[in-house]
């Protein structure tokens, strides 16, 4: 490591930023990212690590505090800046143009032009594709962004800032939307880009991950830092530890590795015989604007009393397979049975007779965030519980409802001021929570959830995993589509892998492992073949 | 002989009637890419068609007028930009606002200064000069304007699509957050987008009262600048697109005048270019649903 030329390094210290009115999400933290090295930053949801580096990226501007960039203080009012100085950003959602070609998104903001203002697209091509061949990223210049796979957007993304002779490069959770592969794929290049001496700054709160890519480690808790350690000799334990504050037992439910002991899965109690409570026949559906069908002849079953995952890269149909379940788009062809009822043409509100449902997006479809916790947690119980509403009356019982969502803040264990606070006032943890109750207090044999630990902070998810697993137990049938893979291999029964809309590969539970549900998410078969470098290049036609 | 001069004055018609849709759709075009819902363009194409008959009578100039006309277009959408992207009121609201207070303004503005209710003309009122261009009897002798707009729609076309301002344009349209990590302002190319459209609603207003007229009667924009929001929406923003839309609008327009010498009552004849575009809009949804 000492005979590489070396990037900058990056200083910080003393930083302090207090988010109005009274939330201190950076406490006097100091910070040393040594030149050239790969330092990790890692803590739980709210620890502070994004908010740090969008102090150093010049997104927000801290209270208090100094930055050095190689040597010399610093202070950036905008990302543009920062750029300037050779920092760059991945962000966690990528900042992209759907429509626009990769060379395009690549220099926009930074055009070649001519003296009247029209862009030198052979210019810009000539540069970006040099980039491109040097760093071997595989990538076609002219394909259309939204048309590539969420790994070759990334690639856009680190080629955007090598474009600009970026040295201090910040990944926020790059590893969060990817498959096995294409994680260990991107490691080669960040570890090729660290070689020429470029400093990486990786955010990420997967420990193995972590320990596998860096040189130092930073742990965050509560807006401070608690630890910076160089990675020897370090284990998960210890980390997680310096992360929660407490020891940790990793339960089957996070972290879940290849190693993964199947003895702690609960057996399934539910013999085959069990009916159906849901069953997807032939399932097809095109969207306009869309090449490909978004949905093609897709069947699967669900059984009381066992949890079936769904997995696949984003954006390969379990998106539209969970609104045509749910009634929200009309699928063009195929049939949906729900405990033995045909419900293809049903309303959304006769399937909740039949179902309950946690949503992708809780702002959006999961609950009202400026309305009240009675408010969100009564939600389609008001039509189909008659203890809410009077008796002779349409009208809704106010303290029926204060009751019910008391109960709920008590099972759950909500961490909320009263069941008159607004949903969006908790935190992301618990406002899934107030979701998940909701769902969960509705008693039908089919649960469907859609990524319901998405974001969430280590405990939150451990208690919404447990649900889950209690849900299965009382003979309910789950469908839990999830992005994240260590979740599915923890708790599923089987697993079922969509591939561009169509169901690719099945795995029982006992069998699957990152590697073989990783390869089939890809669209790969069985076993050793094209590597996921090539992926990029195919699906940007 | 006399079918092909009614068809000569019928096409002459179109092309006059076409321009200053044309002119504000290319603005509007602007808007459109940069995702701002504009529906200001009437209210400030009626501000320009009045400041320009303010310009021309008081400096006895076309020039002047064709400029108080621009003037007058933008400081309507300066008021636009002032609200809805630094204030970032509703666009929809603020631009209705924006409709009232020119509607109302104006015919206010022309009764205190001139004394007139309803159209005020006068000898003064300069009007903008026609160019006799060897282009045949349907698109010679026009007010110069109409050939600006030709070469404006084909400058805007290029400007949208192939310059750093365009690109960004769109940018700001599609995706405002990834302009703004880029290190461009996405407010700043929203307002530019409307400025531009300001200033093209000018000039269409001073089209209307200092070249296909040369009067201002209140409410002269008349729903022209709606119609060039439709044009905008049914050809997705494209300025040819928008060209061969502003000729259709134009030819049932024309073709209404002609119809009224026909016989037929003059309200039936005037929504005849507003139904075509309802019809239009119709069309085109049906073969978005496909």
């Amino acid at each position: 490591m000492s005979t590489k030329i070396s990037g900058p390094g990056v200083r910080m210290s003393s930083v302090v930023k207090v988010y109005p009115p009274d939330v201190l999400a950076l406490d006097n933290v100091d910070i040393c990212i040594s030149p050239g090295s790969i330092h990790s930053i890692i803590g739980e949801n709210g620890a502070g690590k994004s908010t740090l580096m969008k102090v150093l990226y010049g997104i927000t501007q801290a209270n208090a505090g100094h930055i050095e960039v190689g040597g010399k203080p610093v202070r950036f009012a905008s990302p543009r800046q920062a750029v300037r100085a050779g920092i760059g950003m991945v962000h966690q959602e990528l900042m992209l143009i759907p429509s626009y070609t990769v060379w395009e998104n690549v220099v926009l903001g930074a055009e070649p032009v001519t003296y009247l203002g029209r862009v030198k697209g052979e210019a810009a091509l000539a540069r970006v594709g040099e980039i491109i061949e040097r760093w071997g990223l595989k990538l076609d210049c002219s394909a259309i962004v939204g048309d590539l796979s969420i790994s070759a957007q990334q690639k856009v993304e680190i080629l955007k800032l090598l474009y600009r002779d970026v040295q201090v490069l910040i990944m926020d959770e790059p590893t969060a939307v990817l498959t096995p592969q294409e994680t260990a794929e991107l490691f080669v290049r960040l570890r090729a880009l660290n070689s020429d001496g470029r400093t990486i700054i990786f955010i990420s709160h997967r420990l193995s991950e972590v320990l596998d890519i860096s040189d130092e480690i930073t742990v965050m808790r509560r807006g401070r830092r608690v630890m910076t350690t160089p990675n020897r000799g370090l284990s998960r334990a210890d980390l997680a530890r310096a992360m929660v504050g407490r020891d940790v037992v990793f339960s089957a439910v996070r972290e879940g590795d290849a190693a993964l002991d199947s003895s702690q899965r609960p057996p399934q109690p539910s013999p085959p015989t069990v009916p159906p409570c849901l069953e997807v026949r032939g399932l097809s559906m095109t969207v306009r604007g869309r090449g490909r069908p978004v949905l093609d002849d897709v069947s699967l079953e669900v059984r009381g009393g066992e949890i079936v995952g769904i997995a696949g890269v984003e954006g390969n149909g379990q998106f539209e397979l969970v609104q045509a379940i749910t009634g929200a788009v009309k699928p063009d062809s195929g049939s949906i049975l729900m405990s033995g009822q045909d419900v293809t043409g049903a309303s959304v509100m006769s399937r909740r007779r039949l179902m309950c449902s946690v949503p992708q997006d809780r702002k959006l479809a999961g609950g009202a965030g400026a309305m009240s916790l009675v408010d969100n947690s009564i939600m389609t119980h008001h039509r189909l519980r008659p203890s809410l509403s009077s008796k002779l009356t349409p009208l809704l019982l106010p303290r029926a409802c204060r009751d019910f969502c008391a109960r709920l803040i008590a099972e759950y264990s909500v961490v909320a001021s009263g069941p008159d606070a607004a949903l969006s006032q908790l935190s992301g943890g618990n406002q899934q929570k107030v979701i998940v109750g909701r769902e969960f207090s509705h008693d039908v044999d089919l649960v469907l959830l859609d990524n319901p630990t998405r974001g969430l902070d280590v405990g939150s998810s451990e208690f919404i995993h447990a649900q889950i697993l209690k849900k299965r137990s009382e003979g309910k049938g789950c469908l839990l589509v999830s992005a994240d893979l260590d979740e599915l291999l923890s708790l599923c029964d089987r697993i079922i892998v969509m591939y561009e809309g169509r169901v690719a590969a099945e795995f029982a539970g006992s069998e699957a492992d990152r590697d073989s549900v990783g390869r089939a998410m890809l669209g790969l078969g069985p076993g050793p073949g094209r590597g996921p470098e090539s992926e990029g290049v195919t699906s940007g036609r | 002989m006399a079918a092909t001069d009614l068809a000569i004055e019928l096409l002459r018609a179109s092309v006059l009637a076409a321009t200053p849709v044309l002119l504000a759709a290319v603005g509007g075009a602007y808007t459109y890419f940069a995702n701002v819902f504009n529906i200001a363009m009437e209210g400030m194409m009626l501000i320009g068609a009045f400041t320009a008959v303010v310009g021309s009578y008081f400096a006895r100039s076309w020039a002047v007028g064709l400029a108080a006309g621009v003037a007058g277009g933008l400081v309507a959408a300066a008021l636009f930009v002032l609200f809805a992207v630094a204030l970032r009121t509703d666009e929809f609201v603020t631009g209705t606002a924006i409709n009232m207070l020119a509607l109302g303004g104006t015919t206010y503005a022309l009764r205190q200064m001139f004394g007139v209710r309803g159209a005020f003309m006068s000898s003064q009122i300069r009007a903008l000069p026609r160019w006799d261009l060897p282009f045949g009897p349907v698109l010679g002798g026009h007010p110069f304007l109409v050939y600006m707009a030709l070469v404006l729609t084909l400058l805007a076309e290029w400007h949208i699509r192939r310059t750093r301002f365009g690109m960004r344009l769109r940018a700001a349209g599609e995706d405002p957050k990834t302009l703004d990590a880029a290190g461009v302002s996405s407010s700043a190319m929203k307002a530019w987008s409307i400025m531009i459209s300001g200033a093209l609603c000018g000039l269409a207003g001073a089209y209307l009262s200092l070249g296909y007229v040369r009067l201002f009667s209140e409410n002269m924009s008349n729903g022209r600048g709606w119609i060039s929001l439709a044009a905008i929406i049914l050809t997705r923003g494209r300025p040819l697109g928008i060209l061969v839309m502003s000729l259709a609008f134009g030819l049932f327009d024309g073709m209404g005048m002609s119809l009224q010498g026909a016989g037929i009552p003059a309200q039936l004849t005037q929504m005849l270019p507003y139904v075509a575009t309802l019809a239009a809009l119709r069309i085109y949804s049906l073969r978005q649903k496909l």
